[in-house]
């Protein structure tokens, strides 16, 4: 049986091999699982269903979410909870939000390196037991969202997966390194200016491009931004980047690079499709349903945002009864100045109480006491404003790859008599 | 942070669009969106872009949004970046199929029979097609996968075969025929598996 797999396989991958150059016209590729443990045999027994060697399976990852959470797409793998599912200080694990590129890949610990090269002094490799003794550990909440998150909200339909109107993101704790300490300790050239990022994951078929994205230096130096090993205490999911990936609180999530393996000090920044083709934005709003203009910019922070998280959508109340009407409020740069709300459509605003201080790029919790008087249907209303004066606007600029929705949330209830 | 220049025309535009929709993030009174079709409509192209596009990514991908010519071009583009096996002048027509039947601007034309899709005439062959099972199988040799005649003849005469293949084509697997792994279908209809079943094993 042995040998007959094994023979199978070669025939199998030379076909493979023929079909992908006669289709690319290009020459010999590896099949994608080729080059990696063969995990195939081990996973022949027919459960759990067997996915490409190498990988954690979506009824794997799904297992560990909360009935709660709807998934978008399952190759990849994308999926989140909405907003009054995410009533919580602290986003537990299991309704932290999924976004893969590629393949959930199914990494060793032992066997993982963390590579820093480029324009550094002295390239340096760590394991994963290497680095969290070479440098001081730190925990610390930071925001991490899609920069797709609600996209589902823009008129016309915008390009990319479908998220939900809210919810595309995550407020956990994380553990790990700096990524500043890292780079000292490797030595910055004078025009080192910009740091990228290479994760494990590995797509279907060889020819699949990388998951490469690169931040500049300001945002690398940051003393939130990460190298994390730990989520919520626990070491990082295997969905989420296990055994270490980049945290880069505030900004757009594709730049906290999971699996990641590489990091390249570079004079400017990475050049690939997941810079130049995603994850980019107009520097002014275009009609909407034109094209990316060529000036366009790489997504980083988000701009401010809030979101309710309690009432649910349609809860019902009672008329003359005191109720707390709760929600979250963050943004990419800065702090939240305040947060406001409106019963009444947006004819009137009222200031809701903000837990201020916490870590820089943690969301803050905002609550107000609401004493409904009207019977019927009701709505709330959330704005933030941040320490800049950048209010939340009635309606995000549409852009083609439907990127950072942050319009007013409004959460209709019931009022009974 | 983004700067933000409002435009005047980019604001009117913003302003009318206000007009037809609340402008908010309004959680939608049911939870649950309504499903993007997991198949691509048939049309002429149909084969090509299913067995190009639909290697790495699920149909839903293209089915869940109506988008301009020019935007199908730059996805097109973008997934060849990002590796997808498409060559040079294959792109006109994958480009043309989806800025026919995926167009934001312009109605899809009514569904064509016969001609656009000869093989759409067999119901089993329709849906292998529009399942992108012939992206990795042919019927007389390997691509991907084993060829359907392969697998029928491997099969045949073994009694629950059929049950252990439609099994195999909606839980996926890998280890029968090499590392390179067939995945899951698990949206297949049970009847819809034993069409196909019943076709491939009819390939002796």
């Amino acid at each position: 049986m042995a040998n007959e797999i094994e023979h199978a396989d070669k025939k199998n991958l030379k076909s493979r091999r023929d079909f992908l150059s006669r289709v690319t016209g290009a020459g010999a590729v590896v099949a994608a699982g080729a080059g990696l443990p063969n995990l195939a045999l081990a996973q022949a027994a027919p459960k759990p269903p067997a996915d490409p060697a190498g990988t954690i399976s979506n009824e794997m990852v799904k297992a560990e979410k909360v009935p709660e959470m709807q998934y978008h797409s399952d190759r990849p793998l994308t999926g989140s909870v909405s907003a009054e599912h995410h009533n919580f200080a602290v986003t537990p694990s299991n309704r932290m939000f999924v976004r893969n590129n590629l393949l959930t890949p199914d990494l060793s610990e032992a066997n993982h390196r963390l590579t820093i090269k480029g324009l550094v002094n002295k390239e340096l490799t760590f394991s994963v037991a290497e680095l969290k003794k070479a440098f001081p550990a730190v925990t610390l909440q930071g925001m991490v969202e899609c920069a797709g998150s609600g996209r589902q909200n823009f008129v016309p339909t915008a390009s990319g997966t479908r998220w939900l109107p809210t919810g595309g993101m995550g407020c956990p704790t994380w553990t790990g390194v700096r990524l500043r300490d890292v780079l000292n300790a490797a030595g910055l050239k004078p025009n080192g200016a910009h740091v990228s990022g290479q994760g494990g994951d590995f797509g279907v078929i060889a020819t699949a491009a990388p998951v490469i994205r690169s931040i500049p230096m300001s945002k690398a130096m940051d003393s939130d931004t990460l190298i994390a090993w730990g989520m919520n205490d626990a070491p990082l999911p295997k969905v989420h980047g296990f055994p270490l990936r980049l945290v880069t609180p505030g900004w757009v999530g594709s730049a906290s690079i999971k699996w990641l393996h590489t990091l390249t000090v570079l004079d400017v920044p990475f050049k690939g499709t997941y810079m130049d083709s995603s994850y980019r934005v107009p520097r002014y709003p275009v009609r909407p349903g034109e094209k990316m203009p060529k000036d366009a910019v790489s997504t980083e922070a988000w701009p401010v945002k809030s979101m309710i998280t309690h009432p649910a959508p349609n809860s019902v109340f009672k008329a003359g009864k005191s109720m707390l009407v709760e929600g979250r409020a963050w943004v990419g740069e800065g702090d939240i100045d305040r947060v406001e709300v409106s019963f009444n459509e947006g004819r009137s605003w009222q200031r809701a109480a903000i837990n201020s201080g916490g870590d820089k790029y943690a969301w803050r919790i905002f609550s107000v006491e609401f004493v409904p008087r009207q019977q019927g249907y009701t709505t709330v209303l959330a704005r933030a404003t941040d320490s800049r004066g950048n209010v939340q606007p009635m309606l995000t600029s549409w852009n083609p790859l439907g990127y950072f929705w942050n319009s007013i949330h409004r959460v209709g209830f019931v009022v009974e008599a | 942070m983004m700067q933000i220049r409002i435009i005047p025309l980019a604001a009117a535009v913003a302003a009318a669009f206000f007009l037809f929709q609340s402008g908010l993030t309004v959680t939608p009174l049911a939870a649950q969106e309504s499903e993007a079709p997991r198949t691509l409509t048939p049309g002429k192209g149909v084969e090509l872009t299913t067995s190009r596009c639909v290697i790495c990514h699920d149909a839903q991908h293209i089915t869940r949004a109506k988008l301009s010519r020019d935007e199908w071009a730059f996805n097109v583009k973008n997934m060849i970046e990002r590796g997808a096996p498409i060559t040079p002048e294959e792109v006109p027509p994958i480009v043309e199929y989806l800025a026919t039947y995926y167009s934001r601007d312009v109605a899809p034309p009514a569904e064509e029979t016969g001609a656009a899709a000869p093989s759409a005439e067999d119901p089993a062959q329709k849906l292998l097609t529009t399942n992108a099972c012939i992206a990795c199988h042919a019927v007389d040799r390997k691509l991907i996968g084993p060829g359907f005649r392969e697998i029928a003849q491997r099969y045949q005469g073994q009694g629950g075969a059929p049950d252990q293949l439609a099994k195999k084509i909606r839980d996926g697997g890998a280890g029968v025929w090499g590392a390179t792994p067939m995945p899951p279908h698990r949206h297949l209809a049970d009847a819809d598996l034993k069409l196909m079943v019943g076709w491939i094993m009819q390939q002796k």
